[in-house]
C-alpha cells in the first residue's frame, strides 16, 4: 500500500517548496492511479493523524497555557496539512467522490474552530481547492463560508497572507452563481452570514486584502438583496475607509492608492439600493469646508460621478437627490479656485444631464432633465449679471446644457437670450469679456454637439433639425459686431483682450452649422454674415500693406496672430471669403512701390505672402453647403489654385536694374514655395504617407498632359473651376495627388518662364528658390511618376517642351544652372537611369570645364552641387544604360588627371584651379557617399598632388573633407544613396594610409604639414566613433600642429588651426585619457594660439583683412577656450596645478576679446581654472 | 502676528521680459503660427551648400561689432541673486542698465577703462546693501579682464548709510579681507549661482 505516512513525514521535514511540491505530486498520482478508492483516501488523509493527535491532546493545555507550549508541533502540523492542501493541489479536479469532498470539506471547515494555530493556511488553500473540484455542491459552499466564519476575533491574527487566502475563497464562492442563490436562498433578506463576514473582516488594513473585501462587498451589494439594517451595515463597513489613502512604502506592493480609491468608489456605485446612504454620506463630507484637501475633494466627486453614472432607475435613485447635491457642488465652481475640482464638478453636473436624458436605448421623460436645467439656470441666472460670479456662472449653465442634444434643445434659447441681455449691461470690461468667453465656450459646444449628433438618440438628429436659429443669427450683429466696433476704436490692452475673445467667437460662429432636413450639414450663419465676418478679420490682416510705417503704431503681434486662426478657420469652411482675402491683399500690393522698396514694405509683404499661405494652405477646406456658396468653390485645392495664380499675377512686382536684388519679387517667388509647403503639410496630416504610394496605378505622363493645356489654364481655374476637382471630396487621398500634379504644373510654368526670361528679375536669389520648390515638389513625386514624367531629362531641357529637343538650345544665363539642380535634387536614382548613357547629358556635364566665368565661385558651387547629385544617383550595370558600369568611373578619372595636372604643371592659376577643385571634390564626394569602388583609384592622385611641391597642392589638401563633409543635397530625404558606414570607409581609405606621411619626422617638413591639413580636414568632418582606433597617432598630430605652424599659408594655417580644435574638442568630451599626457603642449600651445589669433597682433594676421580668415580667428579663439575651459572638468586637480595661475592671467585677459561670444567661453572657462586651487 | 525677519518684505518686482536685453534692440522677428517656414521661404542663402569651400564672405559680418559695453556688464550683474528673496538684482530693480557707466564708453580693448556701477537698495535702511555691493564687485572681477578698474557704490540718496558702505566696497583690503571669511563667502556664492556666463 502506499506510504502516505512517510510521505507526509517526509513533507514535514522537508523545509523547500519544490521538493514538497514534488511529494505532494506523487501523493496525488497515487490517489489518482487508484481511482480515489476510499481505503487510498482514507489513508491519505489519516497520514497527517500523528500531528494532529498530538495536537489534539494539548490543545486544551494550550488553551490554558496561553501562547507557549508546542511552537514546534504547530509548524509540524501546520505542514502536515499543508501536505494535504498541497496533494490536493496536483490531484485531477474530476477524481474526487461528492462524499469524499463532503468529508474532506467537513475535515478542512472544522479547522477554523479547532486549530486557529496551525490550519488555517493550510484549510484554506484546501477549501479553495476542493471549491474548483467537479464534485463541488452549491450547499458545501455555504458550509465553506459558515466555517470560516467562525474565526471570529482570531481571523485579524492571521498573517494577511493567511487572509489573503481567505479573501479569494470567499469570493470566489460569492461570485458563483449557484453558491450565491444557494446563500440567498438559505438565508433570505437577512444574509445572516454577511453580518458574519463583516464581523469577521471589519479590522482589515492590508491594501491587497482590502481591494479584494472591497471586491466581496461589492458583489454581494450588486447581487444580493439584503435587509435594510444589513444594508446599512455593510455600508457602515466600507464607508469607515473613505477617503482611503495609502501610505508610501519601501517595498511597493502593487497597489496605488488610485486602486484602494477605485476599490471603494466601485462598493459605493455598485447598486442603487444604497442610494439613500451614499449621496447624504458624500455630501456630508464634501461640505465640511477647509477640512478636506483637494484629492479628497477630486476622490468625493468622483465616486459621486460613479454613483450618478451607475445607478438604474435614476428616479428613484438620482432624482430625490439632485437638489442636494446641486447646492453643494455650485459653490466648488463658484467660488472654487482649483482647476481640477470645478473640472470633476462640471464632469458631475454634465453626468447628472446625460443621466437623467436616459440611455440610448430608454430615454427618460423630458420633465426630468427640464426640472434639473431649471433649477441650475434659477441659480445662476442672477450671478451672470454680477461680474464677479459670470465666469463661473457662464462655465456651470452652458455645461449642463451643452451636456446633450435634449438639453440643449430645451434650454438653449433662454440661455442665450439670457446672455444677450447681459451684453446690454455690461458691468465692466472684464464682464464683457467674461461674457464673450462664456458665448465662444457654448458655441464651441455647440459646434461639437452637431458633429457627434449619431452618437446620441435617434430622436436628437431629428429634434436637432427643426433647431430653432433666429437667436443664434443674430449673435453677430447684437454681440460681436457690436463690441468690435466699440472696442476696435481704443485699443488698449484691455480691449485687445476682449477683441482677441470676439475674434474667436467670431470665427466658432461662422463655422457653426446646422442639421438641415436631409440630414446633410450646412452654415448657420448667411452668407452675407460670412462674409462680413471675414471682411472685419481681412482688415486686421492687410492694415500692415494699407498703412505707411509710421502710422501702423500699434504692434500687438498676438491680436493679429489671433485673427489669423480666426480668418483660417473660416476660410476652411466659408471658401468664397478667400478668393475676397487674396483680391484685398494683392490690390494691396499693387498699391505699393516696389522699384525703391522700404524695410517697412518689404516686411509687410512678407508678412503678406505667408500670412496668404497659412490662412488659405494650411488646411484643407470642407465642403459645408452656404447660401452662396458658389459650385466651383468646393474644390478642396481651390485655396491653393487661388493663392499661386494670384501671386503669378503679380510677379514681378518690380524690374531691377542690372546686378541689384529685389527682394519684392523674390518674397513674392516666396508665396507660392510658402502655399506649397504648407498645404503639403495639410495634406500629410490628413492622409497617411501611404496615400501616395497607392497611386501608381495610373502613371500617366503628366508633363505631356501639360503640354496640351492652354496657357491661361490655372487662371481658367480660378475663376471657373474644374468638375473633376469639384467632384473631390475633402477626405480622398486623391486630393493629395491632385496638389501635386497642379504644384509640378507650377514648376513647369515658372521653369519655362525663367528659363526665357530676362535675367534682371530672374536673379541667382529667385532662381534658387525656385529649385528649392522645384525639389520640394518631385520629391514628393514617386519613381514611376518620375520616370513616366521623364523628369531626368527634364532637369536639363527646363520643361521647354517638344519644339527645343536639344538641351543646347536653352538660354543660360549665369545662374540657370540652378534650375537643374532643384529637379536633380528630388529625383529618385531609378528616374535619372537614362542621363548616364557613355558620353551622354550626364557625362558630358559632369566633365564640363568651360564656362565657368564671369561668376567664378558661385558658379563653381551651382556645378559642384550638381555635380555631387549626378555622380551619387548613379546606377550602372546591365539592363541599364550604362551597361559596362563605366560612365561615372570615366568621369572620375577625368577630375583625377584634371587635379594631377593642375599640381605638377604650372599650367592651372589657383584662383581657377580652386573653383574646379570645388566641382572635382564634390564630384567625388557623392561617389564616396555609395562608396563606388572607382574613388579608391583616385588615392594615388591624392597622395601625389599633396605631396607635390605646387602652389595648387595646398588647395587639394584642405579641401579633402568635402568627400566626407554632410550635405543637404545627400540626404536620404533626397533619395541619395547613402551607404551606412560610407564615413569609415572614406576614412580607412582616404585619411589612413596618409598618417606616416604626415608625421614630422617625415621627409619634407612642407609636405608633411600638407598631409596634416588633408588628415584634420577629412577628421573634422567624421564623428568620434569614425577615428576612435587612431586616437593616439592622430593625438600627436594635432600637437604639432597646435606647437609648429609654418611652411603654410595664412588662410589654410587658421583654417587648419580650426579643424585642429574642433577634433580636439571631439576627443576631450569622448575619450579625454589620450590627451593626458599632452596637456603641457595643448595648455602651451592654446595660450599661444589665442594670442597669434587676437586681431592686434599685426604680424601675424592683420585686423581688417579678408572676412573667410578673420572668420576663421574667431573660430579658432572660440575652440581654443574652448578646450582650455573643458581641461579641468576632464582631469585631476594634481595635472593641472602648475598651469593654473598662468592660464587664470590668461584667460582674465581673454575675458575682453573683441568678441562677445569668445568673452562668454572665456568666462566659462575662466569659472572652471578658478575652482583649481 | 509674527514679525518677519525680512528687511524689505514686500518689494517691487519687474517680470524678465521687462528687463534691458540685447534682444529687444535687434527688430522683432516674426513668430506668428505662419512663420514656421521662414528659414527656407525668406532666407538669404538657398540649399546650395558647396559653400565648404569657397566661403561666403557676409555670414559673420555683424559679430565684429560687439565691444563690451553697458548692456553686457548689466546682464552680468542683473542676474546676481537677491540675498533675502528668491530673484534676482535685475527683477528687484537694484541694478539699472543707465546707473552703470563704462569709461571710455567703447575704447580700446586693451587700454585702462573704469566701470561705475551705481545699485539702488530696495530700501534705504537695507542691511544688506554691502553684502550686495561685494557680490557686484565680485561677479565684475571675475569676468572682467584686468584692466578695468571696477568701483560699485550706492547710488547717491538711496541708502540712509551710503557714504559709509561706499567707503567699505572702495577699501580693497577690507573687500579681500571680506571675501576670506568663510561665511561671507558662502553668502556671496549663493548669490552667484544664478549666473551662468
Amino acid at each position: 500500500m502506499a506510504n502516505f505516512k512517510d510521505w507526509a513525514l517526509q513533507y514535514v521535514l522537508s523545509d523547500e517548496e519544490p521538493a514538497q511540491r514534488e511529494i505532494a505530486t506523487k501523493a496525488a498520482k497515487e490517489i489518482e492511479s487508484s481511482g480515489a478508492s476510499r481505503t487510498v483516501v482514507g489513508n491519505w488523509a489519516a497520514s497527517v493523524q500523528p500531528w494532529m493527535a498530538r495536537a489534539q491532546s494539548g490543545y486544551d493545555d494550550q488553551m490554558d497555557d496561553g501562547e507557549d507550549g508546542g511552537g514546534s508541533d504547530i509548524i509540524a502540523r501546520a505542514k502536515a496539512l499543508g501536505f494535504l492542501a498541497g496533494t490536493l493541489k496536483a490531484l485531477d479536479r474530476k477524481l474526487l467522490k461528492t462524499d469524499q469532498v463532503v468529508f474532506l470539506v467537513g475535515f478542512f471547515g472544522a479547522m477554523f474552530s479547532y486549530d486557529h494555530k496551525a490550519g488555517i493556511t493550510a484549510s484554506a488553500k484546501a477549501l479553495r481547492q476542493l471549491y474548483a473540484m467537479r464534485a463541488f455542491k452549491p450547499d458545501m459552499g455555504v458550509k465553506m463560508i459558515e466555517d470560516v466564519s467562525k474565526l471570529k476575533e482570531d481571523f485579524r491574527l492571521q498573517t494577511a497572507s493567511t487572509r489573503l487566502e481567505i479573501y479569494e475563497l470567499f469570493l470566489s464562492l460569492i461570485q458563483n452563481p449557484a453558491v450565491s442563490s444557494e446563500l440567498q436562498h438559505k438565508y433570505g433578506s437577512s444574509c445572516g452570514f454577511t453580518v458574519d463576514l463583516l464581523q469577521l473582516c471589519q479590522n482589515e488594513r492590508d491594501p491587497r486584502n482590502l481591494m479584494l473585501w472591497f471586491k466581496i462587498i461589492t458583489v454581494i451589494l450588486a447581487n444580493f438583496s439584503t435587509s435594510t439594517e444589513v444594508t446599512e451595515e455593510i455600508f457602515k463597513a466600507f464607508s469607515a475607509y473613505f477617503p482611503i489613502s495609502l501610505r508610501s512604502s519601501a517595498t511597493p506592493i502593487g497597489i496605488t492608492a488610485e486602486d484602494l480609491k477605485g476599490a471603494v468608489r466601485a462598493c459605493f456605485s455598485a447598486h442603487q439600493h444604497i442610494a439613500a446612504l451614499t449621496f447624504p454620506f458624500l455630501m456630508q463630507k464634501l461640505d465640511q469646508g477647509d477640512a478636506v484637501t483637494v484629492a479628497v475633494k477630486v476622490d468625493i466627486l468622483k465616486t459621486i460621478k460613479a454613483c450618478v453614472e451607475q445607478y438604474e432607475n435614476p428616479q428613484t435613485s438620482i432624482v430625490p437627490y439632485i437638489e442636494k447635491i446641486w447646492n453643494s457642488l455650485k459653490y466648488e465652481v463658484r467660488n472654487g479656485e482649483v482647476k481640477e475640482t470645478i473640472d470633476t464638478t462640471l464632469e458631475v453636473l454634465q453626468a447628472i444631464a446625460n443621466k437623467l436624458d436616459g440611455s440610448k436605448t430608454q430615454r427618460l421623460d423630458a420633465t426630468l432633465l427640464k426640472s434639473y436645467i431649471d433649477l441650475v439656470f434659477k441659480d445662476c441666472r442672477d450671478d451672470l449679471a454680477n461680474p464677479t460670479y459670470t465666469k463661473q456662472a457662464g462655465l456651470l449653465l452652458m455645461t449642463v446644457i451643452t451636456s446633450n442634444a435634449r438639453a440643449y434643445m430645451l434650454e438653449s434659447v433662454s440661455f442665450v437670450d439670457c446672455i444677450r441681455q447681459n451684453f446690454q449691461q455690461p458691468k465692466s470690461p472684464s464682464h464683457t469679456r467674461d461674457l464673450v468667453l462664456i458665448l465662444n465656450s457654448f458655441l464651441k459646444a455647440r459646434l461639437e454637439l452637431i458633429r457627434s449628433r449619431n452618437q446620441g438618440h435617434l430622436e436628437d438628429e431629428e429634434q436637432l433639425k427643426t433647431e430653432p436659429r433666429v437667436h443664434l443669427d443674430a449673435l453677430f450683429h447684437d454681440v460681436y459686431l457690436g463690441i468690435w466696433t466699440a472696442k476696435a476704436n481704443e485699443p488698449n490692452s484691455e480691449n485687445i483682450e476682449i477683441l482677441k475673445q470676439v475674434t474667436r467667437g467670431l470665427a466658432l460662429l461662422a463655422n457653426q452649422q446646422v442639421v438641415q432636413q436631409d440630414g446633410s450639414r450646412a452654415l448657420l450663419c448667411s452668407g452675407k454674415i460670412c462674409s462680413e465676418i471675414c471682411t472685419l478679420l481681412t482688415q486686421c490682416l492687410v492694415r500692415g500693406l494699407t498703412l505707411s510705417s509710421n502710422d501702423n503704431t500699434t504692434n500687438d503681434a498676438t491680436f493679429e496672430e489671433e485673427a489669423l486662426l480666426a480668418l483660417r478657420s473660416v476660410v476652411m469652411v466659408y471658401t468664397p471669403a478667400y478668393e475676397e482675402f487674396v483680391r484685398r491683399a494683392t490690390t494691396e500690393i499693387r498699391k505699393r512701390d516696389w522699384e525703391n522698396a522700404s524695410a517697412y514694405s518689404l516686411d509687410a509683404l512678407k508678412n503678406a505672402v505667408s500670412q496668404l499661405a497659412f490662412v488659405g494652405c494650411s488646411q484643407i477646406p470642407s465642403a459645408i453647403a452656404s447660401d452662396t456658396t458658389f459650385s466651383n468653390s468646393s474644390s478642396p485645392v481651390q485655396h491653393f489654385i487661388t493663392l499661386t495664380t494670384a501671386v503669378l499675377d503679380i510677379f514681378p512686382l518690380s524690374t531691377p536694374g542690372p546686378g541689384t536684388e529685389a527682394l519684392a519679387n523674390s518674397y513674392a517667388i516666396a508665396g507660392v514655395h510658402a502655399a506649397i509647403l504648407f498645404f503639403r503639410d495639410a495634406c500629410t496630416a490628413k492622409y497617411q504617407p501611404e496615400a501616395l504610394v497607392s497611386y501608381s496605378k495610373s502613371d500617366k505622363n503628366w508633363i505631356e498632359e501639360f503640354g496640351h493645356l492652354p496657357d491661361d489654364w490655372l487662371q481658367n481655374l480660378r475663376v471657373s473651376g474644374d468638375e473633376n476637382l469639384s467632384a473631390l471630396d475633402e477626405n480622398d487621398p486623391e486630393v493629395y495627388r491632385q496638389f501635386l500634379k497642379l504644384s509640378l504644373y507650377l514648376v513647369r510654368h515658372l521653369y519655362r518662364t525663367a528659363s526665357s526670361g530676362t535675367q534682371s528679375i530672374w536673379t541667382g536669389r529667385i532662381l534658387g528658390q525656385l529649385a528649392d520648390i522645384a525639389a520640394l515638389v518631385i520629391r514628393n513625386l514617386g519613381e514611376q511618376l518620375q520616370v513616366s514624367c521623364n523628369l531626368g531629362l527634364e532637369a536639363f531641357n527646363f520643361f521647354a517642351g517638344p519644339q527645343t529637343q536639344s538641351p543646347e538650345q536653352i538660354s543660360t544665363g549665369p545662374f540657370v544652372e540652378l534650375l537643374t539642380r532643384g529637379v536633380l535634387e528630388g529625383l529618385w536614382p531609378g528616374a535619372m537611369a537614362d542621363l548616364y548613357n557613355p558620353g551622354g547629358i550626364a557625362e558630358k556635364f559632369l566633365c564640363n570645364t568651360d564656362g565657368l566665368e564671369p561668376f567664378l565661385g558661385l558658379q563653381s558651387e551651382i556645378r559642384a552641387s550638381i555635380g555631387s547629385i549626378l555622380a551619387n544617383k548613379y546606377k550602372g550595370g546591365p539592363s541599364t544604360s550604362d551597361p559596362e558600369v563605366q560612365t561615372v568611373k570615366r568621369v572620375l578619372v577625368f577630375w583625377g588627371e584634371e587635379i594631377r595636372k593642375a599640381t605638377t604643371s604650372d599650367g592651372t592659376e589657383p584662383k581657377i584651379f580652386q573653383a574646379l577643385n570645388c566641382i572635382a571634390m564634390h564630384i567625388i564626394a557623392g561617389a564616396t557617399a555609395r562608396q563606388d569602388k572607382a574613388v579608391v583609384d583616385l588615392i594615388p592622385v591624392f597622395k601625389a598632388a599633396i605631396g607635390s611641391e605646387h602652389a595648387n597642392s595646398e588647395i587639394v589638401a584642405r579641401s579633402l573633407g568635402v568627400l566626407v563633409k554632410d550635405s543637404e543635397l545627400l540626404k536620404a530625404d533626397n533619395h541619395a544613396i547613402i551607404r551606412r558606414f560610407y564615413k569609415q570607409w572614406a576614412y580607412s581609405h582616404l585619411a589612413k594610409p596618409l598618417y606616416p606621411l604626415a608625421s614630422p619626422s617625415a621627409d619634407g617638413a612642407s609636405a608633411a604639414t600638407r598631409y596634416r591639413t588633408a588628415i584634420l580636414s577629412i577628421v573634422s568632418n567624421c564623428s568620434f566613433n569614425v577615428y576612435e582606433a587612431d586616437v593616439e597617432p592622430l593625438v600627436r598630430l594635432l600637437i604639432t600642429t597646435l606647437t609648429e605652424r609654418s611652411g603654410l599659408s595664412q588662410r589654410v594655417l587658421s583654417q587648419q588651426l580650426v579643424s585642429a580644435l574642433e577634433i580636439l574638442v571631439e576627443i576631450l568630451s569622448n575619450e579625454p585619457d589620450a590627451l593626458k599626457g599632452h596637456l603641457k603642449a595643448i595648455i602651451g600651445g592654446g595660450m599661444k594660439i589665442y594670442e597669434e589669433c587676437l586681431p592686434e597682433n599685426k604680424h601675424k594676421a592683420e585686423a581688417g583683412g579678408e572676412p573667410a580668415r578673420r572668420r576663421n580667428l574667431i573660430m579658432a579663439r572660440k575652440l581654443v577656450l574652448q578646450v582650455l575651459g573643458a581641461v579641468p572638468k576632464k582631469f585631476e586637480e594634481r595635472y593641472l596645478l602648475p598651469y593654473s595661475l598662468q592660464l587664470q592671467r590668461m584667460l582674465g585677459l581673454a575675458c575682453g576679446d573683441p568678441v562677445r561670444e569668445v568673452r562668454q567661453i572665456a568666462r566659462l572657462a575662466r569659472g572652471n581654472w578658478l575652482k583649481v586651487v | 502676528m509674527q514679525k518677519s525677519d525680512l528687511d524689505n518684505e514686500n518689494p517691487t518686482i519687474l517680470n524678465v521680459s521687462q528687463l534691458p536685453s540685447r534682444e529687444q534692440k535687434k527688430a522683432i522677428a516674426r513668430h506668428g503660427p505662419d512663420s514656421s517656414y521662414d528659414h527656407l521661404l525668406f532666407s538669404r542663402y538657398h540649399s546650395s551648400d558647396a559653400s565648404s569651400v569657397l566661403e561666403d564672405d557676409e555670414e559673420y559680418e555683424d559679430v565684429f561689432d560687439d565691444a563690451l559695453d553697458q548692456q553686457e556688464i548689466y546682464d552680468l550683474i542683473s542676474t546676481v541673486s537677491d540675498p533675502e528673496h528668491p530673484h534676482t538684482l535685475g527683477e528687484l530693480n537694484v541694478v539699472r542698465l543707465p546707473d552703470i557707466h563704462l569709461t571710455p564708453p567703447q575704447g580700446d580693448p586693451r587700454g585702462l577703462a573704469t566701470v561705475l556701477v551705481e545699485l539702488t537698495p530696495t530700501i534705504n535702511h537695507c542691511s544688506l546693501a554691502t553684502i550686495i555691493g561685494l557680490a557686484v564687485r565680485f561677479r565684475l572681477e571675475q569676468a572682467l579682464p584686468p584692466n578695468y578698474r571696477i568701483d560699485v557704490r550706492m547710488k547717491e540718496g538711496t541708502h540712509a548709510q551710503d557714504e559709509q558702505v561706499n567707503k567699505q566696497l572702495a577699501d580693497k583690503e577690507r573687500v579681500a579681507a571680506a571675501l576670506e571669511n568663510d561665511s561671507l563667502q558662502s553668502v556671496v556664492n549663493t548669490m552667484l549661482k544664478t549666473c551662468v556666463v
